[in-house]
């Protein structure tokens, strides 16, 4: 049950912090806050109280829903959704944290938006009935977009607009596949069943699982975002708050990725290894097309999302190499990735909120007057670019790995956008923090307080921590034994 | 005819007795209110009748009308949007000085043509219930002639049903020169290959796309949508739409027709019509500023969507594509109600008169949220995003048309819905966007209760279908 209680209470908190506001105008930071703490202490609570240890998808909640279409309400954690669910509970305290001071507009319905979507994202993580799935994968796009169109930068509409355009079509993509396989089960078995654990026991010709496959390809590829569809995520990104930000590339992209290990390489397994190379090869063309423009931006936060474009290429390459080294390795770099772009976000957060523009032409020496700021900058720049010792590192040298000894053309490519990560990673610290402006002056800013230290702290040390000990992450199995 | 066979009828009748009721009223004492409240109770005696109606065993009222728990069902939903619609226009009139009674009467009358409509089991009895329809439309559409744009929208909608009801007329005849009957369980399988049944057939489609404004016979929606006051733009919206598109449900579903509409050329005309009334109808719709307009666009992409479930062929999936009409036109009703049923209250705040632009809603979530969020959970109805019951409308459309494998009908529903996105969020912003000058707005107890229903009943549906479904749509 406390699936079920965690994402009520932090809607029940998220009406909350709305209607708190009118009385305390501070308060709905705090409000988002307990509530997220509360989250977290249940969370803990049933893993701790569990006996098993999650190694297989295991029911936890089951009611019925909708009995018309014999719909289910049914969540299921395995230590995959575990590993996800906890990523999104630690970015919700530093989207809280980041936003603490930044936003002062509607915070009431700023944090009822960042409540929403932390539960819709927990949502789309545990459920196993697809209906479910579909729901939570569909809710949690609103707070989000809603987060862009009202608290967003200059070109805010436009953003949200195609944001929600890009991924509406293609979950519609994804419907058909679901009703699909709905009806299927109906005629192979006599009734309809969104379960999970039912569509596994359906048998489909090979053309059939491929179209099906090829339907949930499209909406998970859209959000991982793999070349092809990744066009809203430049705008998003970059116009989104801080905050959005930090969620957009930190778990909502990594819900791109679960979906195509749960819904289309464990589901489908022969249709995803035939589709394999043409998957991988948009991988490697993700990686280095991400690494090539994010080299020619000269917006610093639109420069991070064309690096989350590579990098999440990886994932999608080392995820259809169908290598067991290749697939931990693509779990690291989601975990890494989530980490590492949502702190440079957040550092992007700080400079706009300290200049005003996120240009990097006016930028430059900063480093003069935040020498902290400098310092974590280049920590989590160099996350960014995988210098080994931090969690990036291990994500994709785990994932050449693997990827070799399946196709070495494809890791040999692939390595080529390490190369790249690190010209245009360097180009952004340089630029931002050593650079001369253009006109010869000097911006003089604060250096971190103590809160943002705090955020930046906490972040450096879990990537450190998986860096020089993966064994926190690789000792667990992820179904990936293949 | 027995008891049985009058038993079911009693909601049309009651809505006939009703009109004469009207009338009697009206020659004894004029007075907007008795007059409003009379419609209401009306209305709201038929509703209790329909729904303890539901479940009955289908029967045959005389030749003309055949009424089972499809019919039945559909005209509840007439009902209801009848109530709402009486239920706007006492906010609307209210700020004019004549007494309003014929509108009363028209509106009924109306409402007993879409009665007359959904029972349809007849030619006869469907033109009959189509011009009565078209004619108390007529007469709403110019009610206020001293508007702007009355007589314009007036004459466009007589002139364009009229040739409408010509075509369906000359269909008719088609079909009743080759099958030698009129009556729909009557109609021949055999006769369906042949060029002037398939002709006339056609023919008839086109009369009755006219007032479900599919593409190309939409070029009347958006100037009459905008220019009729806004309660008759929903009763024609919802009232008429519904009615009409249930009496060709009702007509499709016969076995005599299934033959024809399974012939390649019928099934290729009607599924051209539909793909296109769905992209036209949402390009058209972007960029448009004047709300109503708006509206009449999106009910054109929405009629062709619907669409879908008048092409599926076998039995089983009729009973499925019964629910599902049933329920996208209640989704459908529902978001509307909520949309007019603000746009209502705007305009008296504003007093803008017909012309409601989008910019006169801007801001609004601040000012004004429980509207806002009626509004927000309507468009979201629209869009078809799950938890509201637009999604589960779309769920049966999307769950027929895979079955069915009509594939390029769904494919023009996924990108018809991403078009429509361009225009309907841009709609949802706009209530986000900053306001500059604060207005007054009126929210008395009685605009909060009626809005919270709507708002409660949108959502409800959306998140626990069963609700509809299991009592009503299941037989």
């Amino acid at each position: 049950m406390i699936i079920l209680l965690m994402i009520a209470l932090l809607l029940v908190f998220a009406l909350l912090a709305w209607r708190v506001e009118k009385y305390f105008i501070q308060a709905p930071k705090v409000v988002a806050l307990i509530a997220v703490v509360i989250a977290s202490f249940l969370f803990c609570f049933q893993l701790f109280q569990a006996e098993h240890r999650f190694e297989v998808w295991t029911v936890i909640v089951d009611a019925t829903w909708i009995e018309a279409f014999n719909i289910k309400l049914q969540f299921s954690l395995d230590q995959l959704s575990i590993l996800l669910i906890s990523l999104t509970l630690l970015l919700a305290f530093i989207a809280i944290a980041i936003s603490w001071q930044e936003v002062s507009e509607r915070q009431g319905f700023y944090y009822f938006n960042i409540l929403c979507a932390i539960a819709g994202i927990i949502g789309v993580f545990a459920a196993s009935d697809v209906f479910l799935f579909f729901v939570f994968w569909e809710v949690m796009l609103l707070p989000i977009t809603a987060l862009i169109a009202i608290w967003g930068h200059e070109n805010r509409y436009f953003a949200a607009v195609k944001f929600f355009v890009f991924t509406q079509v293609s979950s519609l993509c994804m419907l058909v596949a679901i009703i699909m396989l709905a009806f299927m089960h109906q005629q192979q078995v006599g009734q309809f069943s969104f379960l999970y654990s039912d569509w596994q026991q359906l048998a489909f010709s090979p053309e059939t699982a491929t179209f099906l496959m090829i339907g949930f390809f499209i909406a998970f590829a859209v959000k991982l975002p793999s070349v092809p569809f990744h066009s809203w995520l430049p705008d998003a990104h970059t116009q989104a708050p801080t905050a959005g930000s930090v969620l957009l590339a930190g778990i909502l992209l990594k819900t791109g990725a679960y979906g195509l290990i749960r819904f289309v390489i464990l589901l489908f397994p022969n249709a995803s290894m035939q589709f394999a190379p043409i998957a991988m090869t948009l991988g490697v063309v993700s990686v280095l097309y991400g690494a090539k423009m994010a080299f020619a931006q000269s917006d610093c936060k639109r420069l991070i999302a064309y690096s989350s474009i590579s990098h999440m290429g990886f994932v999608m390459m080392a995820l259809f190499a169908f290598n067991y080294n290749a697939f931990n390795g693509a779990i690291v770099t989601i975990i890494a990735h989530g980490i590492s772009s949502a702190a440079l976000f957040c550092l992007a957060g700080m400079i706009y909120h300290r200049i005003h523009t996120r240009d990097l032409a006016q930028m430059g020496n900063l480093a003069l007057s935040a020498p902290w700021m400098a310092g974590v900058t280049l920590v989590f720049v160099a996350a960014a670019f995988g210098i080994p010792g931090l969690a990036n590192f291990i994500g994709e040298f785990y994932s050449l790995l693997g990827v070799f000894a399946v196709s070495p053309l494809h890791a040999l490519l692939a390595a080529l956008g390490m190369i790249g990560s690190a010209i245009y990673g360097l180009r952004l610290f340089q630029t931002a923090f050593h650079g001369v402006k253009r006109d010869n002056t000097s911006t003089k800013i604060e250096d971190l307080s103590i809160r943002e230290g705090a955020i930046c702290l906490v972040l450096a040390v879990l990537l450190f921590l998986i860096g020089i000990y993966p064994q926190v992450l690789l000792q667990f199995t992820f179904q990936g034994g293949y | 005819m027995s008891l049985n066979t009058w038993l079911l009828l009693t909601p049309q009748l009651l809505v006939a007795l009703g009109v004469v009721c009207c009338l009697l009223l009206i020659s004894w004492q004029r007075s907007q209110q008795i007059i409003a409240w009379f419609t209401l109770m009306v209305l709201l005696v038929t509703i209790v009748a329909t729904v303890s109606l539901v479940g009955q065993p289908a029967v045959h009222v005389t030749e003309l009308l055949y009424v089972d728990s499809f019919s039945l069902v559909a005209f509840l939903w007439v009902l209801l949007a009848g109530f709402a619609a009486v239920y706007m226009s006492k906010a609307y009139l209210h700020s004019h000085l004549e007494v309003h009674d014929e509108f009363y009467l028209l509106l009924l009358l109306t409402v007993l043509g879409a009665g007359v409509l959904v029972a349809s089991d007849h030619f006869a009895s469907l033109f009959l219930g189509f011009e009565l329809l078209s004619i108390s439309l007529v007469g709403l559409t110019g009610y206020f002639r001293h508007q702007r744009h009355a007589i314009e929208v007036s004459f466009k909608y007589l002139i364009l049903s009229a040739s409408a009801s010509s075509f369906m007329l000359l269909g008719i005849a088609f079909l009743y020169s080759q099958t030698g009957s009129l009556s729909f369980v009557q109609m021949q399988a055999e006769s369906a290959d042949n060029m002037i049944a398939q002709i006339g057939f056609l023919l008839f489609i086109a009369g009755i796309g006219f007032k479900l404004s599919l593409v190309p016979f939409h070029f009347w929606t958006p100037d009459v949508y905008q220019g009729s006051p806004t309660p008759v733009t929903f009763v024609l919206a919802t009232i008429s739409k519904s009615a009409m598109f249930i009496a060709l449900a009702k007509c499709f579903y016969v076995e005599g027709f299934q033959t024809l509409i399974a012939l390649p050329s019928i099934h290729h005309a009607l599924s051209a019509l539909a793909i296109i009334s769905m992209i036209v109808g949402n390009c058209l719709a972007l960029g448009q500023n004047n709300i109503k307009r708006i509206l009449a666009f999106s009910s054109i992409a929405h009629m062709g969507y619907l669409m879908i479930v008048l092409l599926v062929h076998q039995q089983q999936a009729i009973l499925l594509a019964r629910q599902a009409v049933l329920f996208y036109l209640f989704a459908y009703l529902i978001a509307n109600i909520a949309i007019f049923g603000v746009l209502v209250l705007i305009e008296r705040e504003r007093n803008v008169g017909n012309n409601i632009e989008l910019s006169h809603w801007k801001g609004m979530f601040w000012y004004s949220p429980i509207k806002a969020l009626v509004l927000i959970v309507a468009l979201l109805s629209l869009i078809g995003i799950p938890l509201t019951a637009g999604f589960i409308g779309k769920f049966y459309l999307i769950i027929l048309a895979a079955n069915n494998a009509l594939w390029p009908l769904l494919i023009a529903l996924i990108v018809g819905s991403g078009i429509a996105l361009g225009y309907y969020l841009p709609m949802i912003f706009q209530l986000f966007k900053k306001e500059v000058v604060t207005m007054s707005h009126m929210t008395t107890w009685r605009i909060r209760l009626w809005i919270s229903v709507i708002f409660l009943l949108s959502i409800g549906v959306g998140i626990l279908p069963d609700m509809i479904i299991t009592p009503l749509l299941n037989f």
